[in-house]
């Protein structure tokens, strides 16, 4: 006899993230028996707006893509672009792209703990890793001037240099959340209450991972080894390599542990890259049209690997900017993996993956709610960005 | 052998031209009717895994190509399809990789691309009220038209 069947939405308000995304499950009695995703709540047209400006325009546009990893989307698109253009970028600023990147992935990393302690109800942990991830977006404004959107790439190289006395200080940030990792390590495979949201639940075979697609640290936890830092080394991965980090277990705990693991891989090619900076330019020349081509760019995003496809035309704008995020991959396997759950793992195995919904949905219709829409023309949008920026100054 | 000679090994008998764009890259183009096969050979041989699907709209030449970039390690294998832009058509590939499923859902919504057997052929990424018809990543998209009264 079929039994009676409900489906229970979640979101598209934070059903994992504060990010938006809807979910239907349907249910029988708390197991799940099915699942379907429903994204675009921060659909932005990013990729059909790179069509119409210019190699520099798209630059900044891209790295609004995320406020998480914007550093490695504009990483991606550089080294695209450049390959395209035959342009060779100085190892100084490669290597203080990767540092960058690393710093970034340190937030990334601090803010999941904080998201995923936060869905198991821990909200101690959630205080504690977004108090210390401080630290690094502290690091992160004193190199850049920025918190988020960093705007450190540029084509042909950087923007910014850094000299002793600003390594000093990211050496000093690191240290700190060095130690305060090994503090987090060991809580999370020791607290009853946040190993009991965690171990067993969600558990990724490493077939499954293969034949589903997983990417980045969701794939390291079930013992695949994909790491394009260590598969595919690009800009100054080859002179600072890093240790891929893997985990067996493939459940959530595993998950927490590859991630917290990789910090301290990040921190010590922080480390290696302050001490070791090759000397010389930080820009090299770009020109303004790109020859024909196309290019397949990929990195390793804090997420597992971001894939770009860029055509160029032979003109100053792109033909095609292709954007495939980490989210992406790993959601549609979350949604085979979630049927035979409970539904109040949800949540957590959700929040597992890291999703970043702004990432995937890459142009907003602005609306008031009586009104027709109000949008702005790109012209009445760079007069109101000078006029904001005369009165700051 | 390479990661990429074997790909090329397995797909000989569906390639139609086979180019290398860039190092550690392998383009095959191959006949629409043949992606079901071509996919089926790669995951029997556990070849990679599907990154992503991406279309390119060229008007110029009446054709929409969509391109399925499979990777392994630093390798990155294309499957290049060349589909006429009046009524582009291609079957889903979901019966050999079920997480093509986004990938496909995306392709039909911003290029018009019509994926036959798609297992949810619902939107993924365009508003409810985005109007029927209207794709966005093809060349002549107009704005104003994006929006049904």
């Amino acid at each position: 006899m079929p039994s009676e069947r409900f489906v229970i939405p979640i979101g598209p308000q934070h059903p994992a993230l504060k990010e938006p995304g809807h979910f239907e499950f349907s249910v029988e009695g708390e197991r799940v028996t099915g699942a379907t995703v429903r994204l675009g709540y921060a659909h932005r047209g990013i990729e059909k707006a790179c069509e119409e400006r210019n190699w520099v325009q798209s630059l900044y546009l891209l790295e609004r893509i995320c406020g998480i990893c914007s550093h490695i989307h504009t990483t991606a698109y550089c080294l695209g672009v450049e390959r395209l253009a035959g342009v060779e970028v100085p190892p100084r600023a490669q290597a203080i792209r990767v540092l960058i990147a690393e710093l970034e992935r340190v937030h990334s990393h601090l803010l999941w703990l904080g998201v995923a302690a936060h869905e198991a109800g821990f909200d101690t942990l959630f205080m504690y890793s977004w108090r210390d991830r401080e630290t690094v977006m502290d690091v992160l404004e004193g190199l850049t001037g920025n918190r988020v959107n960093y705007s450190a790439n540029v084509l042909g190289g950087v923007k910014y240099d850094l000299d002793e006395a600003r390594a000093e200080t990211i050496r000093k940030g690191v240290d700190y959340l060095e130690a305060r990792t090994y503090y987090y390590l060991e809580l999370v495979v020791h607290d009853p209450v946040f190993v009991q949201r965690t171990r067993g639940i969600g558990t990724v075979t490493r077939e499954q991972a293969e034949w589903l697609g997983l990417v980045g640290p969701a794939a390291r936890a079930s013992n695949v080894a994909r790491d394009l830092r260590v598969e595919s080394p690009y800009a100054a991965y080859d002179l600072f390599p890093v240790q891929m980090v893997l985990e067996t277990a493939g459940d959530l705990e595993a998950r927490v542990s590859v991630r917290l693991k990789e910090l301290f891989e990040s921190y010590r090619v922080i480390r290696t890259i302050l001490d070791k900076l090759p000397t010389g330019e930080i820009k090299g020349r770009m020109p303004k049209k790109v020859r024909e081509g196309e290019t397949v760019s990929r990195v390793e995003a804090p997420r597992g690997e971001l894939f770009y496809f860029i055509k160029s035309n032979g003109t100053d704008k792109a033909e095609r900017v292709k954007v495939r995020t980490p989210t992406l991959c790993n959601l549609a396997p979350m949604m085979t993996l979630a049927i035979g759950h409970q539904l109040a793992d949800m949540p957590m195995l959700l929040a597992g993956v890291d999703p970043c919904f702004s990432c995937n949905d890459r142009s907003i219709v602005v609306r008031n709610a009586q009104e027709a829409e109000t949008r702005w023309t790109w012209e009445q949008l760079r007069r109101y960005g000078i006029e904001v920026y005369k009165c700051k100054r | 052998m390479t990661a990429l000679e074997q790909a090329q090994g397995l797909l000989a008998a569906w390639a139609q031209e086979t180019r290398t764009p860039e190092a550690g890259r392998l383009d095959v183009v191959i006949a629409p009717e043949k992606l079901v096969a071509a996919t089926t050979a790669l995951f029997d041989a556990r070849w990679g895994y599907l990154a992503g699907i991406t279309g390119l709209d060229a008007p110029k030449s009446g054709q929409i190509e969509v391109l399925y970039h499979f990777c392994a390690g630093a390798y990155v294998l294309t499957l290049r399809i060349a589909l006429a832009r009046e009524k582009p058509s291609i079957a889903s590939i979901c019966s050999v990789i079920p997480a093509a499923s986004m990938f496909e859902r995306e392709l039909a919504e911003m290029f018009g691309v019509a994926v036959v057997g798609t297992p949810d052929p619902s939107r993924l990424f365009l508003p409810d009220d985005w109007q029927d018809g209207v794709y966005p990543l093809r060349k002549d998209f107009a704005e104003e038209a994006s929006h049904a009264e």
